[in-house]
């Protein structure tokens, strides 16, 4: 079977126990306005390029007969500066965990494993499933939104041996308006995955005058008790990608508020 | 450390008691006819002589220069005469050796001069008189420490680990004004630490005031570093190793050498440069410490691994006992202190010399990539001919007081650097894939496209350059390749005796010339353009787009690196966020010591944020003391010529 990723990152320190490989899932059911990978929305490829550097000598724009081009009314393969590039890719789990398996030997030497990320891990669930069942000896974990119907986050979280899931907003009105979805589904799967056995931390994405006022966080204290936390604090670069893909970055502020991580019974900031 | 001392040396303050010498003594030299020992001996005396003792506010360990330049001794029209006879390495004088301190520090210099020749004695007479006469300024200063401390050494042996310092360090700086370069410090957390036990058992020293000393020892290389300009400014050798196994193979990393990780990552400064040799026995610990001052951003450590070096040097004729006391030369060259001889550095084969070559000569003719791979192995062994058949008669000018502290010299070694690995490899592959396999383009159109630097053809620049098979990339094919051409270096080599009567060293170094080779040439086939560097030493090319440092080091650990032991070390740069938290630190001292565990030989791995090193660009005054890693040395960056800082720049930064 085949899903759609758009990264596989070799060595991330923050992915989970050990050393991570992590895959990114294309597509995301929610739409947060502070999202860092905006290429990991939707969940057809696109094209991306590096804007920044771009010195508009032209050659993308002149038609070319490269079948892979052909979706994107580009050339991918002219730009001198390598600049022109497609987010997505559309892999078989076969070949997929074949690549991955290339690490296995790193992984273990380094007490790590592979994390599924995206984008939305949950959005693709049958492809996450045979690939985790297809990644077996791995350490097996993902990071996710946690926004899925239940039987479905069942199905997956019981191939995993670690879950590392957002809680952004308790207020499920400020959950809708800031990412475009509310938090019903997300914590009625955190309940199930609260007594699922599976080892977990709840994440929270620490972003400035959004979820890391002081109300948002003593609330989700409350829903999270004495489950395992970890406090992401802002990062300055979250919306470098966004003129990649031709979107705009809304989020103004930079620094995040100061916080006291003492409400969490079981907290730690990343 | 004192922060008096540190900020008196790091704003140059010392500088003002400097002096130059304008007179020309080589013509003096010339015309009274002296021998080059004579020489020698005599431009010693003077200097000793001159050298105004100066100690500075808060100094324990003395010695500093005040003169700025070293007169040569023959003149330029005596250097040509020389040359027509003889080979000469760089500059002439003896150079990145590793002499025996340890000994002399043992037994005093007095008892030194017992064996020396003529020339010898006379040296260290005069060391012995700047001695006293710092002992005098001592005095008068009422720093009675100091005094006490040179009553005793260069004399006589030192007792304690503060005598035992000072002693290294008017070794180390007599070593440098008789004129020798690239002066390495060796095994100093093994020679040292029975001082530093001793003082330690006897309360004379906690762990914490014996550091404190540590460090105002490391501040004394960096007193007169700017004097001891390479290349480019930094580039001085001052390069010690710690840890690694005993003559016995046991794992010897101490106290000290926790000490000497910890006093660096406190200065950062650019001296002394820290090697740490591991295997895959080394605790995990002592990886975690390396991490640590890597954080600091010092491109220190530099890790070799002695699970390869040491058999690959026992393979090339070493004694086992002797490989397993192995130092990095200058930058990473493996050489064997005291009884070492070997020039490490006396040559340097491009591997994209050879397949441009090749490409020119005959991709129009050969039918298969098999035959053209048949013409690159001719042209290595060419090229080996051509290197080694230039280097006859080699002369150094004879250092007196240098040959003092060296051992009868068992090795004569020379080292052959092997440049540019992965444009070869790459623009192998895209041949083979491209031209070969895939036919897509043609002998000409390829040649075209290289020799216009794709003005011709311009659509096969990005393919070469970003779609095509790299090393780093996962591309198999390209790393296959790099197996092959290293090894037919090495079979090249093999079995080619020298003119002192060693062998010949390949290696995976390419110090400078990844500018140097890099213009020797055009573009190349993998789509790098004309006047672009290669990757400095053993690494990927600079634009390559590479999976990620899992990839890199799967790449670069496939090589037979026991028959290509010269030294040349793989470069990561990660980025300054990975090292943000401790569990972090951890993670990346796991990463180094799986690359140990999958054979590496030898890692450079720096922590570097692009941002900050633009902005250094941008406004250089804001950044001082900003360090970054060159090919085999650790430099301030603003001090670089630009060609170096975006060589920096322009290598793979890989980030969280």
């Amino acid at each position: 079977m085949t899903g759609i990723i758009f990264d596989i990152k070799e060595m991330s320190l923050h992915d989970g126990p050990g050393t991570r490989v992590t895959v990114f899932f294309k597509g995301c059911p929610l739409r947060c306005v502070w999202c860092h990978n905006p290429e990991g929305l939707k969940k057809e490829t696109e094209l991306m390029v590096k804007v920044a550097q771009c010195e508009h000598c032209g050659r993308c724009m002149k038609p070319c007969a490269h079948l892979e081009c052909m979706p994107f009314e580009r050339c991918l393969l002219a730009c001198p500066k390598g600049l022109v590039g497609v987010a997505g890719k559309l892999v078989e789990t076969k070949t997929l965990s074949q690549q991955l398996r290339k690490y296995k030997d790193f992984l273990n030497m380094n007490g790590g494993g592979i994390t599924l990320s995206g984008g939305e891990p949950l959005m693709q669930p049958e492809f996450a499933v045979e690939l985790l069942q297809n990644l077996r000896g791995f350490h097996r974990a993902i990071q996710t939104s946690g926004y899925a119907e239940s039987e479905v986050f069942k199905k997956v979280i019981e191939n995993l041996d670690y879950v590392m899931m957002d809680i952004k907003l308790a207020d499920p009105v400020l959950h809708k308006k800031y990412t475009g979805v509310d938090n019903v589904k997300i914590l009625k799967n955190y309940q199930i995955l609260k007594s699922s056995g599976i080892p977990y931390v709840i994440r929270i994405p620490l972003i400035p005058g959004i979820t890391d006022t002081s109300e948002n966080l003593k609330a989700i204290s409350k829903i999270a008790q004495d489950s395992p936390i970890e406090l992401l604090r802002y990062n300055t670069f979250a919306g470098a990608k966004y003129p990649m893909v031709n979107k705009k970055y809304t989020v103004k502020e930079t620094k995040n508020n100061e916080v006291d991580i003492t409400i969490f019974q079981n907290g730690k900031m990343l | 450390m004192s922060k008096q001392l540190l900020r008196y040396i790091l704003e140059k303050e010392h500088h003002s008691f400097r002096k130059e010498i304008t007179e020309n003594w080589a013509a003096e030299y010339c015309t009274k006819g002296l021998s080059p020992e004579q020489r020698m001996a005599d431009r010693f005396e003077r200097l000793t002589n001159m050298e105004t003792p100066h100690i500075l506010p808060d100094e324990n360990i003395v010695f500093m220069r005040t003169i700025k330049n070293i007169p040569d001794i023959f003149t330029p029209e005596e250097w040509e005469q020389i040359k027509e006879k003889r080979f000469i390495h760089e500059l002439g004088y003896m150079s990145n050796l590793s002499p025996n301190y340890e000994d002399t520090i043992a037994m005093g210099l007095l008892e030194k001069r017992k064996t020396a020749d003529e020339y010898g004695r006379h040296a260290i007479d005069n060391i012995i008189a700047l001695a006293d006469r710092y002992k005098e300024e001592a005095e008068k200063q009422g720093r009675q420490d100091v005094a006490n401390v040179l009553e005793r050494v260069p004399r006589y042996s030192a007792r304690n680990f503060r005598e035992a310092l000072q002693f290294f360090r008017i070794l180390h700086y007599s070593l440098w004004l008789e004129g020798n370069y690239h002066n390495t410090v060796g095994r100093f957390d093994q020679y040292m630490y029975p001082y530093y036990k001793e003082d330690i058992e006897k309360g004379v020293y906690t762990k914490e005031s014996a550091l404190e000393l540590l460090e105002d020892f490391f501040l004394s290389f960096n007193k007169d570093s700017d004097l001891y300009v390479g290349v480019q400014q930094g580039d001085n050798g001052q390069s010690m190793v710690l840890g690694g196994c005993n003559e016995d193979g046991a794992e010897v990393f101490n106290e000290l050498s926790e000490l000497c990780l910890i006093a660096s990552r406190n200065l950062k400064l650019i001296d002394p440069k820290i090697n740490l040799r591991v295997s895959k026995n080394t605790p995990i610990q002592v990886f975690e410490l390396g991490s640590e001052l890597t954080k600091a951003g010092l491109g220190f450590p530099q890790y070799s691994n002695d699970d390869v070096v040491i058999d690959g040097l026992v393979k090339l004729g070493y004694d086992r006992m002797d490989a397993r006391n192995y130092v990095v030369a200058a930058c990473w060259e493996f050489i064997i202190p005291k009884c070492g001889g070997d020039v490490a550095n006396i040559g340097a084969l491009s591997f994209p010399k050879i397949v441009d070559t090749v490409l020119h000569r005959s991709l129009t003719e050969v039918q298969s990539f098999e035959d053209f791979m048949e013409k690159v192995k001719q042209e290595i062994n060419a090229e080996c001919d051509r290197i080694t058949g230039k280097i006859k008669d080699l002369w150094f000018v004879p250092s007196p007081f240098l040959s003092i502290l060296m051992n009868e010299i068992k090795y004569n070694n020379f080292g052959i650097h092997g440049t540019g690995i992965s444009t070869a490899a790459d623009s192998l592959a895209a041949i083979k894939q491209y031209v070969y396999d895939e036919k897509t383009v043609s002998p000409a159109e390829l040649t075209e496209a290289v020799d216009s630097d794709f003005a011709e053809h311009s659509e096969l620049l990005p393919l070469l350059r970003y779609h095509a098979l790299k090393m780093g990339a996962g591309g198999d094919i390209a790393d296959d390749i790099s197996v092959q051409l290293l090894d037919w270096f090495a079979d090249s080599l093999m079995g080619r005796k020298n003119c002192r009567g060693g062998i010949y060293r390949p290696g995976t170094g390419s110090a400078m010339y990844y500018l140097w080779h890099a213009d020797e040439i055009g573009a190349s086939p993998d789509g790098r353009r004309k006047g672009e560097p290669f990757g400095a030493n053993f690494s990927p090319s600079l634009f390559a787009k590479v999976n990620g440092p899992v990839s890199v080091i799967q790449s670069f650990t496939k090589q037979h690196f026991e028959r290509v032991i010269n030294g040349g070390p793989l470069t990561l740069e990660f980025h300054s966020s990975m090292f943000s938290d401790e569990d972090s630190v951890k993670k990346v001292a796991l990463f180094v010591k799986t690359y140990i565990r999958m054979g590496g030989h030898q890692l450079q791995l720096n922590a570097v944020n692009a941002e900050t090193l633009k902005d250094a660009q941008k406004r250089p005054e804001n950044y001082p003391q900003l360090v970054v890693r060159i090919w085999g040395w650790s430099a301030y960056f603003v001090e670089l010529d630009k060609e170096y800082q975006d060589h920096v720049l322009a290598r793979q930064e890989y980030s969280l």
